[in-house]
């Protein structure tokens, strides 16, 4: 285990009062291993991430509580001139939009080389060298043309290929990335899951993969965490949670999406109504007011069970659930 | 009911910017003070002014504030001409005849001490001149306040022709793009370097003395080289404005040209403009106040803070001169200024954050 | 198969690339570059491509926002192509047209009563007492509540916003409705509820349907045919189910393949194309997919290959040199 975050507790001051992001999530990221992180827009996913970095925006966003562990230091604690050392350096983070992640002024081999100025070497020409290899591994073509290139000449795909590499430049232990393919078209999707899968079996990190594909948790990921309006839903290894989810929203999305084998223009099961917003979350279960299972025991905040090996479930009725009809 | 806004009701964005506007305190009073001066200046007559307020004769009410000129005979003076009121309480003496006088009983053009030598004389609460004279014996807050008037008008005059002129072409140029543009971008890059102040030099002198340098042609003037900046945002506005979606489904909807631009186009691209509102009114004050210090401003005998800054500089031995006008210019624009922020503030709500 | 409601032939839409002090154009951005087909009354074509395949652009092309450079658009035995804007107005209420982006698309000025009574004050149709009835009938339909009429469209989430702009667009009642990207800005669970109302307002209203999207999944589970757009061109169009079963084109394999399936137990082999799209500014001689085709060959370099009926199916056309 590299990284591991316990009961963490997100708040943002905005002018409707305070209001939680993250309320109690816990996970670890392991080694050599894909953890997926799947919700909607609003479910504190990308929350998550920024806390883990420690870059929420100030001032108002505040870690409350709960402890992000990494190499025997608590993150959320530890002082700024620290983190800076360990962000970049041993948490690597890639972003949705490879195009605010550059810096458009600076050529790519300056912000490249930055990195390694920053945490490997003082030797410029060095930095250089080691820019170079670097966008060799993540599959640039011509590096040492490249490297006097800015941003905007470079397509999509390359660009986030130049966010991967400012990431894994410094052979961090976990890489952060936050809807790294959402913006990218599908076969260069497919070229960049390929990228990071393949970076991954060569250098050992953990990743944190934070989506709302269902089919890019699918394909990447060993383990998942399901979101849902700042409170983990469901957890577990990736085949258990897609073959036997256990709460009636992994569930119900796994079921609205439609899919090549889907029989075409058929009704699809849908989650009635939408996320409740932050300020009015409902007491007790928040998903109790989309949920077609709904009992009066929902008003109180379901617990986290085990509900199989490394599987859990923030749902009082998981046992009943398979035999539930999906659409009643 | 066809969905249309009461008009006593605003849009809740609208609302909730006006909202915020008075939460930034620093703006808020600001506007608030100077909604008072401006109120002030509005009712000048009433506080500073050599006619009387209520005069009451053989039984008769005159208010003649407002009202027709009182000759001397009126009150029972020797005279055929407009009664000088402060010759009233020495004539009422004796009898239950009585006059109200303003708190400061001055005219702005009047001379204060007929038939004595020219020379500015230093504040006097007695004789309630409370800022002094200038340099030809009239009363300086008399000539602050009407001069403030003055410069209110021309900015309200000035923002309505620079702003209809420049949104009017502006958006035109953005919606109808191609050749329009080309050719109304180049006027404007020609016209704008025409020497703005060479030209109101040249005009102050060609000005036939019938018709004399009025408000009115220095308005012109001034908005004559102003209005182009105003075309350049209305012109991007309007761009960004129509590559949008919603301009797009209205097109699609078969909505006409005028209604796209008055429905759609210029509700979105105005609200943005009110931003720029009391950076223009600083900016007409401005441009007033040294056109008249430079003489090429208002006519005298014009009540004008230019002109009694330039009286004040040339008369440094008597400092109540620059003092009051220096003042009156600075805490005005200060105020500007302070609202002109808290506008642009509240209504571009741009939350600042940073990172450690 | 019915007659056509839409008929598009060798529809080419290019755009002047400005350039230099005299913006002069000197290059030609070919979105479109000739694309033909035909669309059943009551039915759905599906375009699926990826950015800058010029898939949008051939949408707004239809519904002439654009004025396309060639080519005919044959709507309802009119012909689109070369209407005046005071001419095409009649057309518009039969041609609408659905937006990705639900904030972008609504003007956020006007309530959502004025947005919905909107066209028919432009179309000058019945009194106000008689919008006010359309307008809630409307809301009613899309499943919005009726005083959503007397709100704002930023009081509403993303999903509610996006069946305002579909209930703008069914006002007019119109035979064919263009949708761009209609769900992709949506979440998940959103999702679903939205393709669920087209789909029942198509079946109340007999309303065809554009479909643009680049999630092939989406695409086929609302479709009758699929066409797959590459470069401005159509590369192979067929069947929905046909499409997805039996792909001709390497293109369309390789889109069809790269599409992450929501199951972890069919990880199936990507084909994983290499290079970028190429600028629709300088397109590759021959096939526009040679590039990046996994099966060039010379031919492919040099000649552009036609779309032709795939050879064994029915309906099934495909513009690649070869049978794969």
């Amino acid at each position: 285990m590299v990284l591991e975050v316990r009961d963490l507790v997100t708040t943002f001051d905005t002018d409707a009062g305070t209001l939680t992001a993250v309320d109690g999530v816990s996970f670890p990221v392991r080694r050599g291993r894909t953890l997926g992180i799947v919700g909607e827009s609003g479910c504190g996913k990308s929350v998550t991430a920024l806390s883990i970095m420690r870059l929420l925006p100030q001032p108002m966003g505040k870690i409350r509580s709960g402890s992000i562990l990494f190499d025997g230091k608590d993150l959320a604690t530890l002082p700024t001139e620290e983190m800076r050392k360990i962000r970049g350096g041993r948490i690597g983070m890639i972003f949705q939009e490879p195009m605010t992640a550059l810096n458009p002024v600076h050529s790519i081999g300056r912000q490249l080389s930055e990195v390694f100025l920053l945490h490997r070497t003082r030797n410029e020409r060095e930095a250089l060298q080691m820019s170079v290899e670097m966008l060799r591994k993540v599959g640039i073509p011509s590096p040492e043309i490249r490297i006097g290139e800015y941003p905007h000449q470079l397509s999509g795909g390359m660009r986030q290929r130049v966010v991967i590499a400012m990431a894994l430049a410094c052979k961090p232990d976990v890489v952060i990335a936050d809807e790294p393919t959402t913006a990218l078209d599908v076969t260069i999707q497919a070229q960049i899951l390929e990228l990071m899968q393949s970076l991954q079996d060569e250098m050992g990190m953990g990743i944190m993969l934070i989506t709302h594909d269902l089919g890019v948790i699918a394909d990447m990921c060993d383990d998942v965490v399901v979101m849902y309006a700042g409170r983990i839903a469901e957890s577990g290894p990736v085949q258990t949670l897609f073959s036997t989810p256990s709460h009636p929203y992994t569930r119900g999305l796994l079921n609205s999406i439609p899919r090549l084998t889907t029989p075409r223009k058929s009704r699809l099961p849908i989650i009635e109504g939408m996320v409740p917003s932050l300020a009015e979350l409902p007491a007790g279960c928040r998903f109790q007011n989309r949920c077609p299972y709904r009992i009066d025991a929902c008003s109180v905040q379901p617990a986290l069970e085990e509900v199989g090996p490394g599987h859990r479930s923030a749902c009082h009725r998981w046992r009943e659930l398979p035999s539930l009809p999906v659409s009643p | 009911m066809e969905f249309r806004l009461p008009r006593f009701q605003l849009n809740p964005i609208t609302r909730k910017k006006l909202r915020r506007f008075r939460q930034i305190r620093r703006g808020y009073i600001a506007f608030l003070i100077l909604s008072g001066l401006i109120f002030l200046s509005l009712i000048a007559e009433l506080l500073v002014n050599n006619r009387a307020l209520i005069v009451r004769y053989e039984g008769a009410w005159y208010f003649p504030t407002y009202g027709a000129i009182h000759t001397g005979r009126d009150f029972g003076l020797p005279y055929d001409y407009e009664v000088n009121y402060k010759d009233l309480p020495a004539a009422f003496a004796q009898t239950k005849n009585w006059v109200l006088m303003p708190p400061v009983p001055y005219g702005a053009l009047e001379n204060c001490y007929p038939g004595q030598t020219f020379k500015p004389r230093p504040p006097d609460a007695g004789k309630r001149h409370f800022l002094g004279t200038d340099q030809i014996n009239r009363d300086i807050l008399a000539r602050l306040l009407y001069g403030f008037r003055n410069a209110l008008i021309f900015s309200a005059c000035f923002i309505a022709l620079t702003y209809l002129i420049g949104i009017t072409l502006g958006c035109l140029m953005g919606y109808f793009g191609s050749w329009f543009d080309l050719l109304v971008q180049r006027v404007i890059e020609i016209w704008s370097n025409i020497p703005f102040l060479f030209v109101v030099i040249i005009v102050a002198s060609v000005v036939p003395p019938s018709i004399g340098m009025s408000l009115w042609i220095l308005l012109l003037i001034v908005v004559a080289f102003s209005w182009t900046g105003m075309t350049y945002y209305m012109r991007s506005a309007t761009y960004r404005e129509k590559a949008r979606d919603y301009v797009h489904a209205a097109q699609v909807l078969g909505a006409s040209t005028p209604r796209i631009i008055f429905s759609h186009i210029l509700p979105n691209t105005l609200s943005t403009i009110v931003t720029f509102i009391p950076f223009t009114v600083a900016g007409a004050i401005n441009s007033l106040t040294a056109l008249d210090f430079l003489g090429f401003g208002l006519p005298p005998p014009t009540p004008s803070w230019g002109e009694l800054l330039r009286q004040g500089t040339s008369n440094l031995n008597s400092p109540w001169i620059v003092a009051s006008a220096f003042t009156a210019i600075v805490v005005v624009l200060i105020l500007v200024t302070f609202i002109g922020e808290a506008v642009r503030e509240a209504f571009d709500p741009k939350k600042f954050t940073t990172y450690q | 198969m019915s007659a056509a409601l839409l008929e598009v032939q060798d529809l080419k839409m290019h755009f002047p690339v400005k350039e230099g002090v005299f913006q002069r154009a000197r290059k030609v951005c070919r979105a479109v570059d000739g694309v033909t087909l035909s669309l059943p009354a009551g039915s759905t074509i599906g375009l699926v491509g990826e950015s800058g395949c010029g898939k949008s652009t051939l949408g707004k092309c239809i519904v002439r926002l654009h004025q396309p450079t060639s080519g005919s658009i044959r709507f309802m035995d009119t012909e689109l192509a070369g209407l005046s804007t005071s001419s095409l107005k009649p057309h518009r209420r039969q041609l609408q047209m659905i937006f990705q982006d639900p904030v972008e698309s609504l003007n956020s000025r006007h309530m959502v009563g004025e947005i919905l009574a909107e066209p028919f004050l432009i179309h000058a149709m019945g009194d106000a007492g008689w919008r006010r009835r359309k307008v809630l009938d409307l809301l009613d339909r899309v499943g919005l509540p009726a005083n959503a009429a007397e709100r704002y469209p930023f009081e509403f989430s993303g999903g509610q916003r996006q069946r305002i702009g579909i209930a703008r667009a069914i006002a007019l009642e119109p035979k064919l409705i263009v949708c761009d990207e209609p769900v992709s800005a949506l979440d998940v669970s959103i999702q679903s509820q939205v393709l669920n109302l087209m789909l029942d307002l198509q079946r109340d209203m007999g309303l065809s349907y554009l479909f643009i999207a680049h999630n092939l999944a989406v695409v086929k589970h609302v479709s009758d045919q699929v066409a797959i757009m590459y470069l401005g061109r159509i590369v192979e169009l067929a069947d929905a189910d046909e499409i997805y079963r039996n792909a001709r084109h390497p293109y369309t394999r390789a889109l069809i393949s790269a599409i992450p399936q929501p199951d972890p137990r069919h990880r199936q082999n990507r084909i994983v194309l290499s290079g970028d799209v190429p600028s629709p500014i300088n397109p590759p001689s021959g096939c526009p997919f040679h590039p990046r085709c996994p099966h060039a060959t010379d031919r492919c370099r040099a000649e552009v290959p036609a779309l032709r009926p795939a050879p064994g199916a029915s309906g099934h056309t495909v513009s690649c040199h070869y049978d794969l």
